[in-house]
């Protein structure tokens, strides 16, 4: 009988598959459907722990202080990403206002600090119920966080605001340039298979060898 | 569900069937995640968002969905005008990414999703492979439409020039969001290994 451990669905097409160890760098496909399967990471943990740390101290400057300062006939304006939420807030446009309130504001933040959170706990080896919850919803956020795609947007703003007023750029800019970067250096460096096994291994350090569920 | 064993759609453990007993929902043991054979109701969830999303698209495209006051004066323009100005002026590679995300791509995620569902139905048997990578790439572009409503975004909160000059959102803002999120979560509630069960 197959074992669990020595095998794995694809999960695009649920081909049975046999565990291979991918050379660090190099990806697996699925020979029937070519849905990515791994891609081994060095040293993940450690990577997601500096790059969420990072990612967060910047984080309160990039969304709260202004981007850019506008000048045309001697007005000054400047506006920052909480800024930008509100004035949807302002129009009434609520449904809007909450969504761009979720993908550019809340959802960067929670996945941030719930990576940080997981690689610090595997870090320490601390085994808490909430940790597999923390790890499998950080995923979820990372579909629904799009600060990268606002970044593009931002680019667009500043090319059509160029032709009606000269443009400053501000502390937060550049903070808001660096989150994206953390998110997005995240992305790459971030190994969920290694992960899993470490939340796997802790957990049965926690609980001994016969655990709870341990199947 | 080959060889008796269910994979986790949260981190792909998998999950040996036979501890399962019928009707109960099962918790993966590794993060505690519901796990199903396939993810339930996957067809018909699907379809109706993307049903949904098509209806949208049409007021999302038709309504104005940017106004531009200047000295008093008010101007809405549409989506597609938005993109026509930035050919206007001589910016086609903003003007290409603006039409690419915020028209193109949700035209090919209806359409794509359409395909895949009535393939499906059908049982159309060829070129599954093709049709998986169209999904993962569906899945991955999802995201990138709301770069309009960004740009509206932070239009109307920086150019804010008082009588002079300001930005505000207009009607079409809420259908082109309740598209992207329609055609976002319609990725999520599909399985494409539903494509190969047929």
């Amino acid at each position: 009988m197959n074992s669990p451990i020595t095998n794995i669905a694809c999960p695009g097409c649920d081909l049975l598959l046999k565990i291979a160890e991918a050379p660090p760098g190099k990806k697996l496909f699925c020979p029937r459907c070519n849905t990515q399967l791994y891609q081994k990471k060095v040293n993940s943990i450690t990577k997601i722990l500096a790059i969420s740390l990072s990612g967060l101290l910047v984080y309160i400057p990039a969304i709260f202080m202004p981007l850019l300062t506008l000048n045309t006939m001697g007005i000054h304006q400047y506006g920052s990403i909480f800024d930008a939420f509100l004035t949807f807030h302002h129009q009434k446009y609520y449904f809007v206002a909450v969504l761009v309130l979720l993908t550019s504001i809340l959802l960067p933040l929670l996945r941030l600090s719930f990576l940080f959170s997981v690689a610090l706990q595997l870090r320490l080896r601390m085994y808490s119920r909430s940790l597999p919850f923390l790890f499998r919803t950080s995923h979820l956020f990372d579909e629904w966080g799009m600060p990268d795609v606002y970044l593009i947007a931002l680019f667009v703003s500043i090319i059509k605001i160029e032709s009606v007023a000269s443009i400053e750029y501000n502390f937060g800019f550049f903070c808001f340039l660096f989150l994206v970067l953390m998110t997005r250096a995240a992305v790459s460096a971030l190994d969920p298979e290694a992960f899993w096994n470490e939340i796997e291994k802790i957990k049965a350090e926690a609980y001994g060898a016969a655990g709870p569920d341990n199947g | 569900m080959n060889a008796g064993f269910i994979s986790c759609h949260d981190c792909r453990k998998l999950v040996d069937a036979g501890k399962t007993e019928k009707g109960v929902p099962l918790a993966c043991p590794r993060c505690h995640a519901d796990i199903h054979f396939r993810k339930p109701n996957s067809i018909a969830r699907t379809w109706a968002l993307i049903v949904t999303a098509a209806v949208l698209f049409i007021p999302a495209n038709l309504l104005p969905i940017m106004r531009v006051d200047f000295l008093g004066s008010q101007s809405f323009s549409t989506l597609m005008d938005g993109i026509i100005y930035f050919f206007h002026e001589k910016e086609y590679g903003i003007g290409l990414i603006i039409f690419i995300a915020s028209i193109l791509v949700p035209l090919f995620k209806i359409i794509g999703m359409t395909i895949i569902l009535l393939s499906i139905r059908f049982k159309w048997k060829s070129w599954l492979k093709h049709k998986t990578t169209m999904f993962h790439f569906i899945e991955f572009i999802g995201r990138w439409s709301m770069l309009d409503i960004f740009v509206i975004a932070l239009m109307s909160a920086l150019v804010d020039f008082g009588g002079l000059t300001s930005t505000h959102a207009a009607p079409a803002a809420t259908y082109f969001t309740a598209v992207v999120v329609t055609t976002m979560v319609a990725a999520l509630t599909f399985d494409s290994r539903l494509l190969w069960d047929a």
